[in-house]
């Protein structure tokens, strides 16, 4: 371990002021559960820790939310040294079997799902008449094309109004890759050599995973747009009306705290509805728990998470809406007491 | 007994998820936030009275060290196994038993933390006021067990004298209840107090009656600089003998407030030598009233003084003053705060005098050390930041802390105020206690012959 990996695990003073807002912690109860608990092990690795069960446990439980970053008093980025350490250790073969398979399926078939179907089938008959360049390109994502074709769909449909296009063939992001540990190259080059062809100067996702993925971890300084912020700018243009309702939202962690798109989603929110605010929202946002490979290696836990930030939905809201697919593909699971929606979906409500 | 029947006499006791014997876990819980290691064997969480009664009854019969833990989150190694053996991580044990609110109390299992149980309490308007920085994550059993304090300890004091009884499993798995619930007793040895601040040396504490006080209707703050940290010990010296009783007097020297302003650039504290963030809470009339005193006490000697304008501005305020001991380490990414000779106590008549040493200290090693603490009682936090990978660095600043302690002890102060003595000051207390540490050794030579509760600490 070089001296500027050694210094950031270091530079955790082991305060424990993370056990308050680790919600993995909050399930498990272990210390090697809890950031403070991950940076030890980390270190522990550094010093020769063998690395058994325990140790995967307590490195890969992370969700990489990064709220114990957001509090960390001594300025330690726990997240980045998550990521580094399982990088490490996947350089030297050692991964669980859910690391493996993830990065076998997005690498070999192109999103870690495992799906060998039509990626772009969500986009039914209007595939033919789309340009093939264009200043925007919709990146739909694995989950959005395969799990939530109509949703992606929808969004599409609104986009294109703009004049945005997608790509040719688009493949998984990178995101599951690079917060497992495995090395996401091939399949960046690949989304970027397309964007490129289609000239665009923006990227456009519904999706928080490739959204921070695109925008900090793709080469060179790609112009990256959620959807939401493409549109909260565009509301004048989109002919919304009012709903009777009251919706809380929740914050995709990787949108919201790892790249501050707090506003975008409530201004569209509030264009067409009362929002509520959930209990912890914005910077302090709880996860919904499937993040960091955390849904695909440990499911069991990722619902509990799921159930615990369901707690924190105001009383008498008709529903809860999120802006990332796979937040929104583990609320679900928790069993939530009002629907959980897609923003697309709230707006599309909103041009009936 | 082999370590595979422990194992699964322990996993009768809890159950097999609450015993953990894996190299992570053993890993995690080999240290706290001081830089005392030392590695257990197995890491036991508890749920009962019963189960804690059971595993120590065990240890005791076969010699095995237990380590009692709540969050650690102490700086001297109270909770690391510095002799091996078995951790009790007492933080799922974190239930309110029982509220009493027309008795102005509360009874707690010992891993709850500080601010849940002051949450709970907050809509019946009583408080537990010792308010350490800690406190979003601080187990009440460990700062019970280290008679912890913090900001607002000028005014409540320690958490001593919110301890009413305690119930507390010894050395042989024994019960025993001390104190009453009645507001005063005087029957038989403080055995109460004699638990409080132990450390874990002389028992488990499974449960805590607790006494509470009324959250006070109104609170200010005020913000005095002056032009060095000197300046600042007359004044609280000033302050204090005027007859006010702030509920907080907090010492904040230049590199702190530039970690501070670091941490929460929108707060903008202003830039001096030194600030004192006072603090006043009451009705509205005492409070109006002690912050004009504090003005005039401080009049004389201060550059500026202002007052947080606001709720929200004492609020952030307060929350950036409380996670400071840790925020010193962004003033400089290649350094990390280390926790070591940082919790002196002096008479405040000795506070100016105790500063300019701590001056004299920093000069002489050439280690830039930063002073906060509560100066109201005496109490000082100084901060070092080094490069954690330089071995000149670590020797210079295990010298500079050694000075410290004994430069306290020379004028009539202690090595700890409030964050206690584990391992890392259990040398010193032959030199502050005297006498006293044979009488130290001998209760807890009496209390735990086979010397199984916490080992190594406490320099009994």
């Amino acid at each position: 371990m070089n001296d500027e990996d050694m210094r950031s695990i270091l530079k955790c003073v082991r305060c424990g002021t993370c056990r308050s807002v680790c919600p993995v912690f909050d399930v498990k109860g272990w210390e090697s559960s809890s950031s403070r608990g991950r940076m030890l092990v980390a270190h522990g690795i550094s010093q020769g820790l063998e690395v058994d069960k325990g140790v995967f446990d307590s490195i890969n439980t992370c969700t990489t939310c990064g709220l114990c970053e957001e509090i960390c008093p001594s300025g330690a980025s726990p997240v980045k040294v998550i990521e580094n350490i399982r990088h490490q250790l996947v350089l030297q073969g050692k991964m669980t079997d859910a690391q493996k398979l993830l990065r076998t399926e997005a690498l070999e078939k192109g999103n870690p799902l495992g799906e060998s179907r039509d990626r772009m089938a969500w986009l039914g008959d209007s595939r033919n008449d789309l340009p093939e360049r264009s200043e925007y390109v919709f990146f739909a994502g694995c989950l959005a094309s395969y799990r939530y074709p109509e949703i992606t769909k929808k969004t599409f449909d609104i986009l294109r109004k703009f004049g945005v296009t997608v790509l040719e063939d688009e493949v998984c992001c990178g995101s599951p890759l690079l917060r497992t540990g495995s090395d996401p190259s091939e399949l960046i080059s690949k989304n970027l050599e397309q964007i490129k062809k289609t000239g665009a100067h923006t990227v456009i996702t519904g999706c928080a995973g490739c959204y921070t993925t695109l925008k900090n971890d793709f080469p060179g300084e790609l112009n990256v747009l959620h959807v939401t912020e493409f549109l909260a700018d565009r509301l004048a243009e989109m002919d919304l009306k009012k709903l009777d309702l009251k919706v809380t939202y929740h914050d995709p962690c990787h949108l919201g705290r790892c790249n501050g798109v707090f506003d975008a989603p409530r201004q569209l929110i509030k264009a067409v509805c009362y929002l509520e605010e959930m209990k912890s929202n914005r910077e302090k946002s709880k996860c919904c728990g499937a993040g960091g490979g955390v849904l695909k290696g440990y499911p069991e836990l990722s619902l509990e998470l799921s159930k615990n930030r369901l707690e924190e939905i105001p009383g008498d809201v008709d529903y809860l809406v999120t802006a990332c697919p796979l937040c929104l593909t583990n609320l679900k699971r928790g069993g939530p007491r009002v629907d959980v929606l897609d923003i697309i979906d709230l707006l599309e409500m909103a041009m009936e | 007994m082999q370590k595979s029947d422990l194992l699964n006499n322990l996993q009768k006791i809890v159950g097999e998820e609450y015993v953990s014997a894996s190299s992570a876990e053993l890993y995690c819980y080999s240290c706290d936030a001081s830089q005392i290691r030392g590695m257990p064997d197995f890491v036991v969480r508890p749920a009962s009275t019963e189960q804690v009664s059971k595993i120590v009854s065990l240890a005791n019969d076969n010699e095995i060290p237990v380590t009692a833990r709540g969050a650690g989150t102490g700086l001297a190694g109270g909770a690391v196994p510095v002799e091996g053996g078995i951790v009790l991580d007492m933080s799922s044990m974190n239930r309110i038993l029982e509220t009493d609110l027309d008795n102005l109390q509360v009874t707690i299992e010992p891993g709850i933390v500080q601010e849940k149980l002051n949450q709970a309490l907050e809509p019946s308007g009583l408080f537990f006021p010792p308010d350490p920085g800690s406190s979003a994550m601080c187990t009440l059993g460990g700062l019970i067990a280290n008679n912890g304090s913090g900001m607002r300890s000028v005014k409540y004091g320690t958490t001593r004298n919110y301890v009413l009884g305690l119930e507390v499993v010894l050395a042989d798995g024994t019960v025993i209840n001390t104190g009453s619930k009645a507001s005063k007793s005087v029957a038989g040895y403080s055995l109460t107090d004699l638990f409080v601040g132990s450390e874990g040396t002389l028992g488990i504490i499974t449960k805590a009656t607790l006494r509470l006080r009324a959250l006070p209707k109104e609170r200010s703050v005020l913000l005095a600089s002056f032009d060095d940290p000197e300046l600042a010990g007359q004044a609280v010296v000033k302050v204090l003998s005027s007859g006010i009783v702030p509920s907080a007097c907090e010492i904040l020297d230049r590199n702190i407030i530039e970690a501070i302003n670091t941490y929460d650039p929108h707060i903008g504290l202003p830039e001096a030598g030194a600030i004192l963030m006072f603090e006043v809470d009451g009705t509205e009339n005492t409070v109006r009233e002690g912050i004009e005193m504090i003005k005039d006490a401080c009049s004389t000697l201060a550059t500026s003084i202002r007052a947080a304008s606001d709720k929200k501005e004492r609020d952030e305020i307060w929350a950036a003053r409380r996670l400071v001991g840790a925020a010193v380490s962004r003033l400089d990414p290649l350094r990390t705060r280390v926790y070591v000779g940082e919790d002196i106590g002096v008479p405040i008549k000795e506070l100016p005098g105790m500063l300019h040493k701590v001056r004299e200290i920093s000069d002489e090693f050439k280690l830039p050390i930063m002073t906060y603490g509560h100066i109201g009682d005496g109490n000082l936090h100084t901060g070092m930041c080094i490069d954690v990978l330089s071995d000149e660095e670590w020797e210079k600043l295990n010298k500079a802390a050694d000075k410290i302690h004994r430069t306290a002890i020379g004028i009539g102060g202690t090595v700890t105020a409030e964050h206690g003595v584990g391992s890392a000051r259990a040398d010193y207390l032959g030199l502050e206690l005297g006498k006293a540490l044979d009488v130290m050794v001998l209760i807890k030579n009496a209390l735990d012959p086979k010397g199984i509760l916490n080992p190594g600490k406490m320099g009994v």
